[in-house]
């Protein structure tokens, strides 16, 4: 035995440092979770702190926290029920195109806001809403309309994150949809021509049934972040006066455990939240292997 | 000949739709431009919507010049570099490694992976855990806890089974060890992969926000987006000029009064859009490809 580990002592070198960061950085926060049933201060170390059974799930009781749930799930729900068809349509659209150059600019252009931060992105936001000087708000006022607050407020919100939500990623994720059209056999369409089917009877009958494999994998894939709604996307827009319908999960934990300090809080409602995402996980999976014949894994 | 028709209407409606799209994308990019180009008390009367309407450098000159931001830069540049070089090197080691099928222990080895994917302790116990290894306010913060990601590794690892295994088999038989085989053979065979993953990575380090915001208060090792995400809030202009060493720019301070807030802000993000915006068509072709071959086994 030890003879045929040797054998491989360079590969094992080479797998190490992954290894050890795995430790260091999931394995150990891992065990970490103890914090939830422990009465912990920063300055004091983990393995010392008091249990104090399931005191810090208080938060249950927290008509805060409902609200926070609430909030999570309008607008992971609203984010994929537009998300999800969106890239589908574009890809569509893009297909149809018969100007090569110009399918290539569309693609390069809706690829383009992928690569922003979401910092960019509410930036953009900002600038084209403000009320003094904004696009939107001048062309309201032109309009002989009165300027509306859009970031500061709770009817906007929930609007403004899922079109910008659309707007960053839509392109990006038509790619795997225009990848498998591309893999459709061209005498399909040749054969439909004959019959006399029109483009849009293509559609349907050939390229969507096409593309259908791929959708799957991209709703089954999608079905984890239904709890992480995307702290990066909501922080930066999130302020006291859109907070009732702006605070999620995410930023539920980040306000109450690093900028309040309630350690022990913050790790349950996280606990809780990774759990709810490995059983979503673990659905996906079974899905996967049932639709797929094997599973992600 | 109807058809034909009806076929052309739905060209010019499809390509109408698209090129909506498209200024949608571009537009907001020339509208901050156009603000950020403006003279801000002009901006703020309204009005300019794609091109300045009185032109100055002054709020690039204050962005540029003032020592925050310009430390800022560094740190996210700094990061970039070395935090994709790390990141990369790690992947390819351990992708490299794990690619024996024959390996010992192999399926646990990918089994202790596989679970950090499912499962996470979550930020909390992170950034106590973060606090017991003194990476709080500390550069490497940026680096090590983020230099592995085990979906990038499957990726590599499925991009190296892919290799044709008589070139491995050819080099052992001359008597390489694996380090000289993944040097000579492996890593020029894997360079479009490492490419794509090397972007994904370089453009998360370039964006990242959360590590500068949270895991580090020292205003020295902020990156660009941790300081436009406390700029975004801002209520006045001090934050931007009230930081030490912009003396210079105040000293020529007749033009300060025409500077606002907003126009201070356009100028800002756009120095930190612009070498996205510059290297983007360059590398579209390796991202596609990135894409393509980490979504074969998704």
């Amino acid at each position: 035995m030890l003879a045929r580990l040797s054998k491989y002592r360079w590969q094992y070198l080479m797998i190490l440092p992954a290894v050890v960061l795995l430790f260091l950085f999931s394995y150990i926060p891992m065990a970490g979770i103890q914090v939830a049933f422990k009465d912990f201060h920063i300055g004091g170390t983990i393995w010392n702190s008091e249990w104090i059974g399931l005191e810090n799930f208080s938060f249950l009781q927290d008509d805060q926290f409902w609200v926070v749930v609430k909030n999570t799930i309008w607008i992971a729900l609203l984010k994929f029920v537009f998300g999800f068809p969106a890239p589908i349509m574009l890809a569509l659209l893009i297909n149809e195109v018969r100007n090569n150059t110009f399918k290539r600019f569309v693609q390069s252009v809706s690829y383009l806001p992928h690569f922003f931060s979401w910092i960019v992105v509410a930036y953009i936001l900002q600038s084209l809403l403000t009320l003094d000087g904004g696009l939107v708000n001048q062309l309201i006022v032109n309009m002989g309309g009165d300027p509306v607050f859009f970031m500061g407020s709770t009817q906007w919100f929930r609007p403004m994150i899922v079109a910008s939500g659309l707007w960053k990623e839509v392109g990006w994720n038509t790619i795997l949809y225009l990848a498998a059209i591309t893999t459709i056999d061209p005498q399909l369409y040749e054969a439909a021509k004959v019959e006399g089917a029109g483009r849009m009877a293509q559609i349907r009958h050939i390229t969507l049934p096409g593309m259908m494999p791929t959708i799957a994998i991209v709703l089954i894939l999608s079905m984890p972040s239904l709890i992480t709604v995307g702290m990066d996307q909501i922080y930066p827009l999130m302020n006291p006066a859109n907070q009732p319908v702006a605070d999620v999960l995410d930023t539920y934990i980040l306000r109450s455990g690093l900028q309040q300090g309630y350690f022990g809080m913050a790790t349950a409602v996280g606990l809780l939240s990774s759990v709810i995402s490995l059983i979503l996980v673990l659905i996906t999976n079974q899905l996967a292997r049932k639709f797929n014949g094997e599973g992600l894994w | 000949m109807k058809t034909s028709l009806r076929d052309k209407t739905a060209q010019v409606i499809i390509i109408i739709l698209l090129s909506l799209l498209c200024v949608s994308v571009i537009y907001p990019f020339m509208y901050m431009l156009a603000v950020s180009l403006n003279v801000g008390s002009d901006a703020a009367k309204g009005g300019v919507y794609l091109w300045p309407r009185e032109f100055t450098l002054y709020n690039y000159e204050i962005v540029l010049g003032n020592a925050v931001i310009r430390h800022a830069y560094l740190i996210t540049i700094g990061r970039t570099l070395i935090g994709t070089f790390i990141g990369l090197l790690v992947t390819l080691l351990v992708a490299y490694g794990l690619s024996y099928r024959q390996l010992p222990f192999r399926k646990q080895i990918l089994a202790y992976v596989l679970i950090t994917m499912l499962f996470s302790g979550g930020l909390i116990p992170l950034y106590i855990q973060l606090n017991n290894l003194s990476l709080l306010n500390s550069f490497w913060v940026y680096i090590i806890p983020s230099a592995f990601s085990a979906w990038n590794m499957f990726v590599m690892m499925k991009f190296i089974q892919g290799i044709p295994e008589a070139l491995i088999e050819s080099a052992e038989i001359d008597g390489a060890n694996p380090l000289r085989i993944l040097i000579v053979v492996v890593l020029p065979l894997s360079k479009p992969m490492l490419a794509a993953i090397g972007l994904f990575t370089a453009v998360g380090h370039w964006n990242d926000w959360f590590a500068g915001a949270f895991y580090v208060s020292d205003q020295n090792l902020i990156p660009v987006q941790t300081f436009l995400q406390q700029l975004l809030s801002a209520q006045d202009i001090s934050t931007v000029l009230g930081s030490n060493n912009n003396q210079e720019a105040l000293a020529r301070g007749t033009m300060l009064s025409n500077v606002t807030l907003m126009s201070i802000k356009m100028a800002t993000v756009m120095v930190s859009a612009l070498p996205i915006l510059c290297v983007y068509p360059f590398l579209q072709k390796y991202f596609v490809k990135g894409v393509l071959i980490g979504s074969v086994k998704g």
